[in-house]
């Protein structure tokens, strides 16, 4: 389980200033849970998952994985960035197996654990291709894979959709189903996207910006649903769905307008 | 857009499965275009360039035939490949013309297997270390602004006027460029690619070896390409002023005996040998960095 309490984060900015970027949020991955952060840019959610990651230290609070503390980036924590970086001059087999490299699992063994990987994403035809001939909708299942490769304990996504277009979106979030329903693991998930955070998450944490902070969070069940029938039209149009969206998108303009207030 | 397609396959014989069948008629053909675009495009400009050192070469011979320039001064192309072949044959200047090729070569050679076999480590180190950056800056700052020239003297009282001088100078005038982009290469390296490999487990030489290397090696394979061509003008001036043999050596004493033709068969020969250095770095780069600008 990975755990995070009260982390705030204060930024250095460039004229001796501080940013207040994260305001003492805390918050609980159970075992096998999708928690879904949901907020408009700039609340603080990046920052959190960079935190999460070890890419940067927290101002205050503690962040533990099944209890050892968190203070660098480790391959026992999986991400999924924005914007994939993926390695261009190795194959797109190669990069899903780099993280066996870095654990010195030898050249065959890492073949076959990453075709089987390259497989579970559907990009298993496309093994020796190089990533920049990769379409955008094959890119994000790409860095899944890699980041699954190290079988880490937990999954960081970085709002790994933002950037693609509505359907791919939608093959990508039951795809991102399917690979959780099979390998069980925790994610926590990035998204602006109110209808991506209920349709996927076992929890959607709702946030605010400047400082980011958590401002209501919600037990969702719609993924489970989604799991068991696989009709994301018949689950996205329940009155159940339909309510609870306009809910957390009163909240969330609710956020914004106070923020404005403050200005 | 159906019934205009039905108008026009009209007199076809309908049923036969093809559908959208193109008209007889050859004004009819559809006009292939492409976008618009700005600056040279992909068109091949080969045959623009031969013919433009076609013409160029008949502008020289018509000027050398007529007399307009004295013979002195600008021979014909004709009897400069007469005089190359009698240096092929016979050498000039006490050495054959493999020694005077040879020798540059060598020089050339053996200061860019210097200065890339320090440049890119110590430029690699630079871009990681803030104390190497600090030491080393301060030094390559302050003489890589200098023309190779102006210190030649001083290696030549320092390490006399054998190989050792001109050498040296190479090398000093290749580093530079090797170095900073070595440099430039790991500090343009992308904060996201350095994280996904430390999130995927790698230790810092994992990380170094694996992603900062070869995230750097399209500038470093620049850097030497620039050297080179610092190289080629360093190494010419330095036989100019203190050599017995080279391509260098060859055009000063040449043109000592005003003997113009020799002095262009030197010329002919240095582009040559940049022009051969030139493709051998771009087959390098075709060959270690084929995913140069992608991401």
């Amino acid at each position: 389980m990975l755990k995070v309490e009260n982390a705030s984060v204060f930024y250095a900015a460039r004229d001796g200033q501080s940013v207040h970027a994260l305001d003492r949020v805390s918050l609980e991955i159970p075992p096998q849970g999708l928690v879904v952060a949901l907020g408009s840019s700039g609340c603080g959610k990046s920052t959190l998952l960079h935190a999460m990651a070890g890419f940067l230290p927290l101002s205050q609070g503690t962040i533990t994985l099944d209890g050892a503390p968190v203070q660098a980036p480790g391959a026992e924590r999986g991400v999924v960035f924005q914007k994939d970086s993926l390695l261009p001059w190795k194959s797109v087999l190669d990069n899903v197996a780099l993280g066996l490299k870095f654990a010195g699992v030898p050249r065959q063994e890492r073949a076959l654990r990453a075709h089987a990987l390259l497989r579970l994403v559907g990009l298993q035809d496309f093994a020796a291709a190089a990533p920049y001939e990769l379409s955008g909708g094959m890119r994000q299942p790409h860095a899944l894979a890699r980041a699954l490769a190290t079988d880490p304990k937990i999954l960081l996504m970085d709002e790994p959709f933002g950037a693609l277009d509505s359907l791919t979106r939608e093959h990508m979030q039951a795809l991102l189903v399917t690979v959780w329903e099979r390998t069980r693991k925790q994610i926590f998930f990035i998204t602006h996207s109110i209808e991506e955070a209920l349709f996927l998450g076992t929890q959607v944490l709702v946030m605010s910006p400047r400082p980011g902070r958590i401002v209501a969070r919600f037990e969702v069940d719609f993924v489970h649903r989604f799991a068991a029938e696989r009709d994301a039209r018949a689950i996205k149009t329940l009155p159940a769905f339909t309510e609870l969206r306009e809910e957390i998108r009163a909240l969330v303009h609710q956020a914004e307008d106070r923020e404005l207030a403050q200005v | 857009m159906s019934d205009l397609a039905a108008d026009r396959a009209a007199p076809v014989p309908s049923g036969d499965g093809t559908t959208g069948a193109l008209p007889e008629d050859p004004a009819a053909i559809p006009r292939r275009v492409t976008m618009r675009r700005f600056g040279v495009g992909e068109g091949s400009t080969a045959a623009i360039s031969v013919f433009t050192g076609m013409v160029l070469l008949g502008l020289w011979w018509c000027v050398a035939r007529t007399g307009w320039v004295s013979h002195l001064f600008l021979p014909t192309p004709a009897e400069v490949l007469t005089q190359a072949y009698s240096i092929w044959q016979d050498g000039y200047a006490n050495a054959t013309l493999w020694e005077h090729v040879s020798a540059s070569l060598t020089r050339i050679l053996s200061a860019a297997a210097i200065a890339i076999a320090l440049g890119i480590p110590l430029g690699l180190l630079m871009g990681q270390n803030r104390w190497a950056k600090g030491v080393l800056d301060t030094p390559i700052e302050f003489y890589w602004p200098l023309p190779p020239l102006a210190y030649l003297p001083l290696m030549i009282i320092w390490l006399g006027i054998g190989e050792a001088s001109k050498i040296t100078v190479l090398a000093l005038a290749m580093f530079a460029p090797i170095v900073l982009s070595a440099q430039a290469g790991v500090r343009a390296l992308p904060r996201e690619r350095v994280h996904a490999a430390l999130s995927l487990g790698a230790t810092r030489w994992q990380l170094f070896a694996e992603v900062v290397l070869p995230s750097a090696l399209p500038e470093i394979l620049t850097g030497v390409r620039l050297a080179l061509g610092v190289g080629w003008g360093t190494l010419v001036a330095a036989e100019l002023i203190a050599a017995n043999r080279g391509i260098g050596f060859l055009i000063m004493s040449a043109s000592h005996f005003l003997a113009t033709d020799a002095v262009f068969v030197g010329i002919g020969l240095i582009a040559l040998c940049a022009f051969g250095f030139s493709g051998a770095m771009r087959l390098l780069e075709a060959w270690l960095v084929p995913w140069k600008g992608h991401s």
